[in-house]
């Protein structure tokens, strides 16, 4: 039987909002296997965000157990947090790429030597990464800092970059958010070509319906249970 | 919402940036005003203990003899207008009283009002009624030269209304009191600016900040209809009213703080100069507004420059800075006034300034185009974006560095050096005075007839008394006379800064004579040069065989051999230092007394007389080292508050790193690396200009301001201290910002690229 | 001037001694034995004088003066009113033979001098201060010598002494001849100055013929005249509450003389006077037997007076020259020749203290 990427157990999480506390996920569950792309969707505080924070160790829940890429992650039990942190770490330095809305780029470097900072952490060799800027078609823009490029531009030198460190699994929260739509078209067909190219698995944080439809499974976290076609 | 909620509002959500700002404005206040009131304070008693013997004359005997009460007398009987004025050190050689007869001294009533009786408060200090300074006179103990008596003379007393007898002298006390004094000021005043400076680089980079932070927000209103004339109004009027709240409790902190350092700085200032700390009328309404204009042309300078909130171009700045040091160095080189040293000072610091933050940009680039690891090249691109966001108070902890450097290497070396010159100087063990109305030469008698001390010993005696000297013509100047014989070993031994073949046998011999510093750099003497040197109405025509080491006191000073005294000359003072070698204590003693037929001599050691001498030292420079300390402190405040906020603005970007998989050990490793390495370079650019600012006090500002020069001397033990200091001041940004991300685990929930987004 | 003088002198000594004394009025009231181991003298009714040695100085008692005031005239007839006053104020008292060394610049005693000249309506005056004991000032009863700093009143011969003063705009040297006894006042010289038993010791000599010189801004005048002069020295004069005082030396052409004071103070004045005939007894008087009445003032300055002495048939009115006769000293106070009218003529001085 083939070990899904990732397989998340009875998550829940709350946060303080003044004297009250709002529970963000009661109860998730849900499992993604390698290659799969899964879509996370909801309203703004629905818990998106918080959730693909969840699968890459920015953050805790309160409770439920997270099965990553072979690491099992067990929040059932208080005390544990210290050493789950260094291994939650390494995972995201060499096996899961993190993606933001925007500014994921340093900018004081170029975003060639954003990509090859990316691909060093990830120990992955820099001779790539400057086909992976040439792949998204930016390779004329490599030595532009990012504040030099348009959003669009920035975005796809992001996904250079997650791509560069040859990841398992990709979060990406609201990659094309901030762009226009015929940018975030543009963005989001290269992040689907380059995943069906990799086979890298792929959690989507979005409100645009039409984008997570491109996924295979949907989570609909105003209801909280995948919906979407079965694995 | 109205404009100004709507502009307060960026405060509301920052009121760390609105606390920083309050406090830079707070602290700048309280430091400036403090020092200011010091200076303040020491200028109005230094002018108030001037102002009493300004121009005023004395009456003298013509015989040279000590002036006593029964001269007084005659005086008086003839009707002229004379008072007594006898001025007694304290006990612990803390500054000194002034006898004075407010009886008497009514007769100066219209004389500017400056002796009338309202004038004179016999209050304590440092006027007393001249009974009690006869009384404290009395108890001094007997190696002191005796304090004598002047009698001062008002304006309308003219020499041929004198008796017979008596002649008119000009009053004054010391040949450069007032300069000196007015040179202590002009350091003090300095520091202040200095310190004023400083303060204003740190509040124009707190300002600024929180300015560029809310560009968008001003951004936002325009786009509403608001003109940007009315939001810097608005602007202008939040800051007066922030100002107004802050620089008036700093006023108050200030004047707590020269409360503070008043009583030991005013201790100092009676020991140096004898001028008395009165209590000076608490001004504050001057010294608000001045530190409200230095607020708001500190924060609102980019307001009254054309191209409003931009910011200055890089470009031309290292064109500047060098066009800066070049004048700045030449003229500290050449400026004959003490005045342009401290302009060319000015000059060379503000040429640093633009200089510093540049240059560690300038090499940070450098050294991320050199490194083949992307995380180094980061490393060094961060660095230098945080020079460049960091400039004002970089270079305010660099000039403060250099500052505390230079003070030390000042203050050290003149310790050193005077330890050493002090040690020379008591070289003998033993001081004895001669008492009064005994003569030196029964004693000198027997000491010569003793073989244990021409064997064993050494001794001399010195006859202290007044001189003139001149050269070529020139009006003679008064200097301290002494006339030393034998010449012992106890002498020749001194470090003589100049001196030509055998400088002590000459002296010996009568040939020649031996100049203190001071006096040499007074009339540009040098070895060789015959002065003229009249000694109690005879004239003597030396050539000057060496330049002695004095410090401490301005005045001019002499040393001749004791043979060519005349026999009229009056000492003022006379003693023996000896060094008994095998001749017991008790039968040196005996044999003096027996010597002067008195009972009881005093003989200090030379423990005593150091601590006297050392102690007088200490207090002054007590204050300088305290206000550096301080200007330090606000220096690494600002920097340490600069460098959160500037932390917080790209604080995503360090969260990055943590989302690229970097621990939170590594980040907050990363994070020390960076701001470590910004003070340490810091620190580093600092020594150069430290060890020129000690240049520039030990050889352009002490010989015109004091009269004599130091050897230059550097202290690498103290700069690795300071190094120290400021890599414990990169420890701590790294550590403030490390409980920052250390706080939560959250991402922002959007990050604008214009916050903290700079490259 | 007198008593207020003193009290000022205390001001500005206050100042110099260790402990300050309590300045004012009051000041001079205190217990007399407040300070140090040794006690003020406090003269009464019988103590009595002694001659010579009562014209020196009396280190202990508190307060004494020598005062001499002089109508004169000048070659051309004009009159010229003259004033000299020594002041002796002790800080410590002690006993007469034995003095402090002066180089210890001694502190027990302070003396003031004042001069004036009244001329052509005009009045100048000058005041010096100086330490006792140092030498400068001081007084010896035989020969009589009463000096500070260059003025100084001094016996040429044993009836005739020369004053001399010289000031910044005027000075005098003149020669004063002794022409009677000195006069006690009061019981055998002491004088009361009040109900309850305060006073002093008081002696004049009323007729002294004065020649001499005087010398007013840039000229220099030959004068003529007769000079009235006063000792007198207390430890304790004004009690508490008294205000001022008004004193008068009238010389009659009649060739009597009179001498009057009134103490201001709530209530009741204190008045007093001695009645001294061309010949015969010399009589004192008391608030029965003489009246003080004020008729006119002068910016607040009582210039024109009622004297009365009806036993002798005495019924006066006294007035100052034109013009303002305040002695701008550290303390002013107003003295000025008078001339008298009514049931006799004559001349006098007037000494007025306590107004402003």
């Amino acid at each position: 039987m083939r070990q899904p990427v990732l397989e998340a157990r009875n998550l829940s999480k709350t946060f303080a909002s003044g004297a009250e506390r709002i529970a963000v996920l009661s109860g998730l569950s849900v499992s993604l296997d390698a290659g799969q792309s899964l879509a996370l969707m909801g309203r703004s505080g629905s818990g998106k965000s918080t959730l693909l924070n969840l699968f890459c160790g920015l953050e805790r829940p309160d409770n439920g157990v997270i099965t990553l890429l072979g690491e099992r992650f067990d929040y059932r039990e208080a005390g544990v947090a210290g050493q789950q942190e260094k291994r939650w770490a390494r995972l995201r330095r060499r096996r899961i790429g993190v993606m933001f809305q925007e500014a994921n780029l340093m900018p004081a470097l170029s975003l060639l030597d954003n990509v090859r900072l990316r691909a060093r952490l990830a120990e992955q060799p820099l001779e790539q990464c400057r086909t992976w800027l040439e792949r998204l078609g930016i390779g004329e823009l490599a030595e532009r800092y990012p504040d030099q490029v348009s959003g669009g531009q920035r975005q796809r030198a992001a996904l250079a970059m997650v791509f560069a460190m040859n990841p398992d699994l990709i979060l990406a929260d609201e990659p094309t958010g901030s762009l226009d739509r015929r940018t975030a078209e543009e963005v989001t067909a290269e992040l689907f070509r380059l995943q069906a190219e990799t086979g890298v698995a792929l959690v989507l944080a979005t409100h645009d319906p039409e984008l997570a439809e491109q996924c295979q499974v949907t989570l609909d976290l105003a209801h909280g249970a995948p919906a979407g076609p079965a694995p | 919402m109205n404009l100004f909620a709507a502009l307060f509002s960026h405060y509301r959500r920052h009121p760390l940036q609105l606390a920083a700002l309050a406090l830079m404005i707070l602290v700048a206040t309280t430091l400036w005003s403090g020092v200011r009131q010091l200076t303040e304070q020491a200028r109005t008693s230094l002018s108030q203990s001037e102002q009493v013997i300004a121009g005023r004359q004395q009456v003298v005997r013509v015989d040279g003899a000590r002036l006593t009460v029964s001269d007084f007398v005659t005086l008086r009987r003839v009707g002229l207008c004379v008072m007594p004025w006898l001025e007694v050190p304290r006990q612990g050689n803390v500054g000194l009283v002034i006898g004075v007869d407010p009886l008497a001294a009514a007769c100066f009533g219209g004389e500017g009002g400056t002796f009338g009786n309202s004038q004179i408060r016999l209050e304590g200090e440092p006027f007393v009624d001249v009974s009690e300074a006869a009384r404290l006179a009395e108890e001094l103990p007997d190696a002191e030269p005796p304090p004598s008596l002047a009698l001062i003379a008002a304006g309308n007393v003219t020499a041929d209304a004198l008796p017979a007898g008596y002649r008119l002298a000009d009053f004054s006390r010391g040949p450069d009191t007032g300069e000196l004094g007015e040179s202590f000021l002009l350091n003090l005043d300095a520091l202040g600016i200095l310190a004023l400076l400083i303060t204003a680089l740190l509040l124009r980079s707190v300002y600024r900040l929180g300015i560029v932070q809310r560009r968008d927000s001003f951004a936002l209103l325009h786009r509403f209809g608001v003109p940007p004339a009315q939001v810097d109004r608005r602007l202008v009027v939040e800051l007066l009213v922030l100002s107004v709240l802050c620089v008036l409790p700093g006023l108050w902190l200030g004047s707590l703080l020269a409360g503070l350092l008043g009583q030991g700085f005013g201790r100092s200032l009676e020991g140096l100069f004898d001028a008395p700390l009165y209590e000076a009328p608490g001004q504050w309404l001057a010294p608000a507004f001045t530190m409200m204009a230095v607020v708001l042309l500190a924060c609102l300078a980019d307001f009254l420059m054309p191209g409003g909130h931009r910011v200055v171009a890089r470009r031309g700045k290292g064109k500047l800075a060098g066009g800066f040091l070049l004048v700045g160095l030449v003229l500290a080189l050449l400026s004959p006034s003490l005045l342009w040293v401290f302009v060319a000072v000015a000059i060379v610091f503000t040429g640093a300034g633009l200089l510093t933050p540049a240059l560690i940009n300038r090499l940070a680039e450098r050294a991320a185009g050199a490194s083949a690891d992307p995380l180094s090249r980061w490393r060094y691109r961060e660095l230098a974006v945080m020079a460049r966001q960091l400039a004002l108070p970089v270079v305010a902890l660099q000039f403060t560095l250099a500052m505390v450097l230079a003070i030390q290497a000042l203050v050290t070396t003149f310790e050193d050096t005077f330890d050493r010159w002090l040690g020379q100087r008591l070289e003998a063990e033993l001081y004895v005075a001669v008492p009064e109305g005994r003569s030196g030469e029964a004693a000198a008698r027997w000491l010569a007839s003793q073989p244990e001390l021409q064997t064993s010993g050494a001794w001399h005696r010195v006859i202290r008394g007044r001189g003139s000297v001149s050269v070529s013509g020139s009006p003679p100047t008064p200097v301290d006379l002494f006339g030393l014989s034998p010449v012992s070993s106890l002498v020749t031994n001194w470090d003589l800064l100049a001196a030509d073949d055998d400088p002590w046998a000459t002296l010996t011999r009568g040939e020649a004579v031996l100049v203190n510093e001071q006096l040499a750099r007074r009339l540009e003497l040098g070895v060789g040069d015959r002065i003229a040197v009249e000694v109690a109405g005879e004239q003597l025509n030396l050539p000057i065989a060496g330049v002695y080491a004095d410090y401490g006191r301005p005045a001019g000073e002499i040393l001749i051999s004791g043979t060519l005294l005349p026999e009229q000359f009056q000492p003022v003072f006379e003693s023996f230092s000896i060094t008994p070698g095998a001749l017991p204590l008790a039968e040196l003693i005996r044999g003096l007394e027996a010597a002067w037929q008195v009972s009881d001599i005093t003989v200090r050691d030379n423990e005593e007389i150091r601590s006297l001498a050392t102690g007088v030292f200490d207090q002054t420079f007590l204050l300088t080292r305290a206000m550096t300390v301080l200007t330090l402190a606000l220096a690494a405040l600002a920097l340490l508050i600069m460098g959160w906020v500037f932390f917080t603005g790209r604080n995503w970007y360090f969260r990055l790193l943590a989302a690229w998989g970097l621990s939170r050990r590594e980040v907050a490793a990363q994070l020390t690396r960076l701001s470590v390495g910004l003070t340490g370079s810091v620190a580093l650019l600092a020594l150069p200009l430290g060890i020129w600012l000690t240049w520039v006090l030990v050889h352009r500002i002490n010989p015109l301001a004091f009269g004599w020069s130091l050897p230059m001397a550097v202290y690498p033990g103290f700069w690795v201290e300071l190094i120290g200091l400021s890599l414990l001041i990169g420890l701590g940004i790294a550590l403030l910002m490390g409980r920052q991300l250390r706080a939560g685990a959250a991402l922002p929930v959007s990050a604008s690229s214009l916050t903290g987004g700079e490259r | 001037m007198r008593r207020t003088a003193l009290v000022l002198l205390l001001t500005v000594l206050a100042g110099c001694s260790q402990e300050p004394e309590q300045a004012g009025f009051a000041g001079l009231a205190e217990d007399v034995a407040e300070r140090g181991q040794r006690s003020y003298l406090q003269p009464g009714p019988d103590t009595g004088l002694t001659f010579p040695e009562d014209l020196g100085p009396h280190p202990r008692h508190r307060i004494e003066w020598w005062y001499l005031t002089a109508n004169l005239k000048t070659e051309s007839g004009e009159p010229l009113g003259l004033q000299w006053t020594q002041f002796r104020q002790a800080l410590v008292p002690r006993d007469a033979g034995s003095k402090p060394a002066p180089e210890t610049w001694p502190l027990e005693a302070a003396w003031m001098a004042h001069a004036a000249v009244s001329w052509n309506g005009k009045h100048v005056f000058a005041e010096r201060l100086a330490r006792g004991d140092v030498g400068n000032a001081g007084a010896e009863a035989r020969p009589v010598s009463v000096w500070l700093d260059d003025w100084q009143l001094e016996a040429v011969e044993d009836d005739q002494w020369r004053l001399q003063v010289q000031a910044e705009n005027f000075g005098y040297d003149l020669t004063l001849t002794i022409n009677d006894q000195p006069v006690a006042h009061g019981i055998e010289g002491f004088s009361a100055k009040s109900d309850s038993g305060q006073g002093s010791m008081y002696f004049s000599y009323v007729d002294i013929a004065i020649s001499g010189t005087v010398r007013f801004q840039d000229q220099v005048l030959d004068v003529e005249g007769k000079g009235w002069f006063d000792r007198e020295w207390s430890s304790q004069f004004l009690k508490t509450g008294q205000l001022g005082w008004d004193w008068f030396a009238l010389h009659l052409d009649s060739g009597d003389k009179l001498m009057a004071f009134r103490l201001r103070e709530d209530g009741n004045p204190y008045v007093s006077g001695t009645w001294i005939p061309a010949s015969g007894q010399v009589q004192p008087l008391d608030s029965g037997q003489l009246a003080l009445s004020v008729i006119e003032q002068r910016e607040g300055v009582p210039v024109r007076w009622r004297i009365e002495v009806p036993e002798q048939g005495v019924d006066l009115e006294l007035s100052a020259p034109p013009g303002n006769y305040m002695n701008q000293g550290l303390y002013p106070y107003w003295e000025s020749p008078v001339g008298v009218s009514g049931s006799h003529t004559g001349e006098g001085y007037m000494e007025l203290t306590g107004y402003r």
